[in-house]
C-alpha cells in the first residue's frame, strides 16, 4: 500500500514537474497572468470603487459573488459540524456495540 | 541552464510540498495524519498561486500609495498582481471549512471506535 | 423578474438555507415546507430561464454588472438550462420525499434541512456558472455539504464520509490546480476567455498538464471507475433523503463540468484529436461498465448494488462523451438526464424500503409486492428502464449511444452494453423474485401462515416516487421532442 502511494506521489510530482518546464519565470513582469485581467485591478480600481486596496476591491466587488460563495463554505462547515456533534452527549465510549 | 533552475525553482519546491501532503494523505494509516497531510497539500497550492502574482523589478504590494494625496499615474508594474491574493483568500476559507468538517468526523470516530488508525477501525467495523 | 431569474434559481434556496437555522429555533417542522418552499421557487425560475433559453439562445448574467473576464458571469446555454431544470426538480421531489425518513434516522432535523438546501445551491452553483474559480467554491459547498450529510447517516457511516473527504479533496485539489496551471499562461479565469486565448496555447505543456488534472479531478468527484472506490461505502451507509439526493446528482453534475471542459473551455480538435483522450475515455468507460455489473451481481445490499450501478452508468455516459461523434454525445447527454431520474427513483424506493423494514438487504425484500404495491410498481418500471426496456427512457439513450458506438465502429463498446443490460436484467428479477415470495420459507407451515397485509408507505414518499415513475416514461415518449429541442443544441461542434 505505501509503495503503490508512493509510487502514484512520484508519477503525480514528474507531471507537475514536466508542466514547469513552459511557465513563465517566476516574478516575470510580462508573464500573461500579469498582463491580461489584472492590470485593470490596478490602473482602475480607483476610479471604479474608491479603494486604494486592490484586493479588497477585488475581494469585495469585481469578484464579490467568490465572496458569497465563501462565506457559504464557511456556513455549511459550521451546520455540519452542529449536525455531526450537537447529538453527541456524554457517551465517550461504545467500543463494543 | 543555471537561469533555467533559478526561474523555476520555487515552483518545484511547492510541488514537493504539495507531493509530501499528497503522500500523507494516501498513504498514511491514521486518520490525523491524512488531514495534516490534506492541509500540506492547500498550503502548498496557496503558495503557488500566490507566487504566481509575483512581480520582479521593484513591484510592491497591492495598496495604492497617496491614494487621496497628489494625483500620479498608476503603473501596472508598480503593484503585484492582485487577483491570486484574492482567489487564495477563498481557497485559505475553504481549506478551514474543509478541516473543520474532517475534524468533527474525526472527533465522532474517535468516540464510536476509540482508535483513530484506519485499518483498525476497518477490523472493528466488520 | 425575468431578466433576474437566472440569480434567483440560486439565490433563493441560499438565502433561503441561512435562515433556515433561525426558523427551526422557532418550530422545527416549519423547516420542511420552507425548504420545500425554496426549492420550489428554484424549480420555477429554473424552468423560466429554460424557456428563455429555447426562445432566445445562451444568456448571459453578469453578477454586479462587471464585464467578463474582469467579474463572474453566468453563462445558461442549453446543456446548463437542461441541468439546472433536472438539479432542481430532483432536489425538490427529494425534499417532499424526505419528510418522513428524516424524522425516522437523522436527530438533527434544523441542521440536516440547512444542509441539505446547501447542498443543492452547490450543485446549481457548478451547473450555472461559467467561471473556473466560481466552480471551484461552489464544488466545495456542494462536496462540504456531501461529506456532512453522509456521515449523519446509520454505523460506518462516518469512516465512509472520511474516506470521501480524503478523495473528494484530492480530487478538488487537482481541479484547482489545474486551474492554477491555465491561469499562469492565460492570466484568465472566465470560461469563453480561456476558450478565445487557449488555441494559441495548446502545444504549451502548462496546458496539457491543467487538462491532464482537471481530468483526474473531475473523474474522482464523478466516481469513474478505478477511482470509485469512495462512492459504494458512502452512498450505502448515508442517510436514505440524503443518498437519494447525492447519487443521482453528484456524478451528474460532475459528468456536466467534464462536458464542460472537454467541449468549451478546450475546443474538441484538442481534447479530442490532438490527445488519445477520446480512446481513454472509451476505454475506461468500458472498464467502468464491466465492473461496476460484475460487483453489482456480488452485493447483497439493495443500496450497495445500485451504487455499483451508478458505477456502470458514469460508464456508460464517459465512454459515451469519448467516441466523440454527435449521436454517442446526444446519448450521453440524454442518458445524464435519464440516469438521474432513474437513480432518483432507485433510491427513493430503497428509502421507502428502508422506511418500512428497517434495512436495505436483499433478503428482506420478502413479499415485498404485497406489503407495498405501488412503490414495487414504481420499482419494476425503474429497473425496465436500467434494463433499456422501452417505452422507459433508458431504452432511447442505450439506442442513440450503441448507435453512436456503431457509427464510431467501437465494437467492443457495444457489446459491453448490451452485456450490462443483460447482466441488469438478473440483477433486477432477482429482486423482482424475491419480492413475489410470500411465504416465509423457515416458518411455513409450524406457525401458520402469517397474513400478509399492505402497509404501503407514506403519502409524502409515495407522491414523489410515482411522480419519477410517470416522469421516466414521459421522458421515453417525448425523447424525440427532448433531442430535437435541447440536446440538439447542447452537442459541441465536432
Amino acid at each position: 500500500m505505501k509503495l503503490i502511494s508512493l509510487v502514484i506521489v512520484l508519477i503525480t510530482g514528474a507531471i507537475l514537474i514536466y508542466g514547469t518546464m513552459d511557465m513563465p519565470d517566476w516574478g516575470d513582469p510580462d508573464s500573461p497572468a500579469s498582463l491580461h485581467v489584472s492590470p485593470r485591478y490596478i490602473t482602475k480600481t480607483l476610479e471604479e470603487t474608491a479603494t486604494p486596496n486592490m484586493v479588497t476591491s477585488v475581494l469585495a466587488d469585481y469578484r464579490g459573488y467568490d465572496t458569497l460563495g465563501e462565506t457559504t463554505v464557511i456556513f455549511t462547515a459550521g451546520m455540519v459540524c452542529i449536525l455531526l456533534l450537537r447529538s453527541l452527549g456524554g457517551k465517550i465510549s461504545k467500543l463494543d456495540t | 541552464m543555471f537561469d533555467f533552475i533559478v526561474s523555476k525553482y520555487n515552483y518545484w519546491m511547492y510541488i514537493v510540498l504539495m507531493m509530501i501532503g499528497f503522500y500523507a494523505m494516501i498513504g498514511k494509516n491514521n486518520l490525523v495524519k491524512k488531514i495534516i497531510g490534506m492541509n500540506i497539500f492547500q498550503t502548498a497550492i496557496i503558495l503557488f498561486f500566490v507566487s504566481i502574482a509575483c512581480k520582479k523589478g521593484g513591484a510592491t504590494l497591492p495598496i495604492i500609495k497617496h491614494a487621496h494625496g497628489a494625483e500620479h499615474a498608476i503603473k501596472v508594474s508598480h503593484y503585484l498582481n492582485p487577483l491570486p491574493h484574492v482567489l487564495m483568500l477563498t481557497a485559505i476559507v475553504v481549506m478551514v471549512a474543509t478541516l473543520g468538517v474532517a475534524i468533527a468526523i474525526i472527533i465522532k470516530i474517535y468516540r464510536e471506535y476509540g482508535t483513530l488508525e484506519e485499518n483498525e477501525i476497518l477490523r472493528k467495523l466488520k | 423578474m425575468i431578466d433576474q431569474a437566472p440569480i434567483l434559481i440560486i439565490v433563493v434556496p441560499l438565502m433561503c438555507a441561512f435562515l433556515t437555522p433561525i426558523l427551526g429555533q422557532l418550530n422545527k417542522k416549519l423547516c420542511y415546507f420552507w425548504v420545500v418552499s425554496a426549492l420550489t421557487a428554484s424549480v420555477v425560475f429554473s424552468v423560466i430561464t429554460l424557456q428563455v433559453v429555447l426562445k432566445s439562445g445562451a444568456i448571459h448574467y453578469y453578477l454586479g454588472n462587471w464585464a467578463p473576464p474582469w467579474g463572474i458571469e453566468y453563462v445558461i446555454d442549453h446543456l446548463n438550462a437542461l441541468m439546472l431544470v433536472l438539479v432542481s426538480s430532483v432536489a425538490l421531489l427529494v425534499a417532499i420525499y424526505s419528510k418522513k425518513s428524516v424524522e425516522q434516522e437523522v436527530s438533527g432535523k434544523t441542521a440536516f434541512y440547512t444542509v441539505f438546501l446547501l447542498q443543492v445551491v452547490g450543485f446549481l452553483g457548478i451547473v450555472i456558472t461559467g467561471d473556473l474559480f466560481n466552480l471551484y467554491v461552489f464544488l466545495e459547498i456542494a462536496s462540504l455539504a456531501g461529506y456532512g450529510l453522509i456521515a449523519a447517516g446509520e454505523k460506518g457511516a462516518l469512516i465512509a464520509s472520511f474516506r470521501y473527504i480524503i478523495m473528494g479533496t484530492v480530487g478538488a485539489c487537482f481541479y484547482l490546480l489545474g486551474v492554477g496551471y491555465l491561469y499562469m499562461v492565460t492570466g484568465s479565469l472566465n470560461i469563453a476567455d480561456l476558450a478565445n486565448i487557449l488555441p494559441d496555447l495548446y502545444s504549451s505543456k502548462v496546458v496539457l498538464v491543467a487538462f491532464a488534472f482537471f481530468m483526474v479531478g473531475i473523474a474522482i468527484k464523478m466516481a469513474l471507475f478505478p477511482l470509485h472506490v469512495w462512492l459504494p461505502d458512502a452512498y450505502t451507509r448515508a442517510p436514505s433523503s440524503a443518498s437519494a439526493l447525492l447519487a443521482p446528482l453528484m456524478t451528474k453534475v460532475s459528468i456536466y463540468v467534464m462536458i464542460r471542459i472537454i467541449f468549451t473551455v478546450f475546443k474538441p480538435c484538442f481534447s479530442i484529436e490532438t490527445l488519445p483522450v477520446a480512446k481513454i475515455m472509451v476505454w475506461v468507460g468500458i472498464a467502468a461498465i464491466i465492473a461496476g455489473a460484475i460487483m453489482a451481481l456480488a452485493q447483497t445490499d439493495f443500496k450497495r448494488m445500485l451504487c455499483y450501478i451508478i458505477v456502470a452508468e458514469v460508464g456508460y455516459m464517459v465512454g459515451g462523451i469519448g467516441l466523440a461523434n454527435p449521436i454517442a454525445i446526444k446519448g450521453a447527454i440524454l442518458h445524464l438526464l435519464n440516469d438521474a431520474v432513474m437513480t432518483l427513483g432507485l433510491f427513493l424506493v430503497a428509502g421507502i424500503i428502508t422506511y418500512k423494514l428497517k434495512s436495505h438487504t436483499l433478503s428482506d425484500f420478502h413479499a415485498c409486492f404485497r406489503k407495498i404495491p405501488l412503490t414495487m410498481i414504481a420499482f419494476v418500471i425503474f429497473a425496465l428502464s436500467i434494463i433499456g426496456v422501452p417505452p422507459t427512457g433508458g431504452f432511447f439513450s442505450k439506442w442513440y449511444l450503441i448507435q453512436g458506438a456503431v457509427i464510431a465502429q467501437n465494437w467492443s463498446f457495444v457489446v459491453v452494453l448490451l452485456g450490462s443490460s443483460l447482466i441488469n436484467v438478473i440483477l433486477f428479477f432477482r429482486i423482482i423474485e424475491i419480492g413475489y415470495v410470500f411465504h416465509d420459507s423457515d416458518q411455513n407451515h409450524s406457525h401458520g401462515e402469517k397474513k400478509i397485509t399492505i402497509n404501503e408507505a407514506p403519502f409524502s414518499m409515495l407522491v414523489p416516487t410515482l411522480t419519477v415513475a410517470i416522469s421516466i416514461i414521459l421522458i421515453g415518449i417525448y425523447n424525440q421532442e427532448i433531442v430535437k429541442n435541447i440536446i440538439q443544441f447542447a452537442v459541441p461542434e465536432l
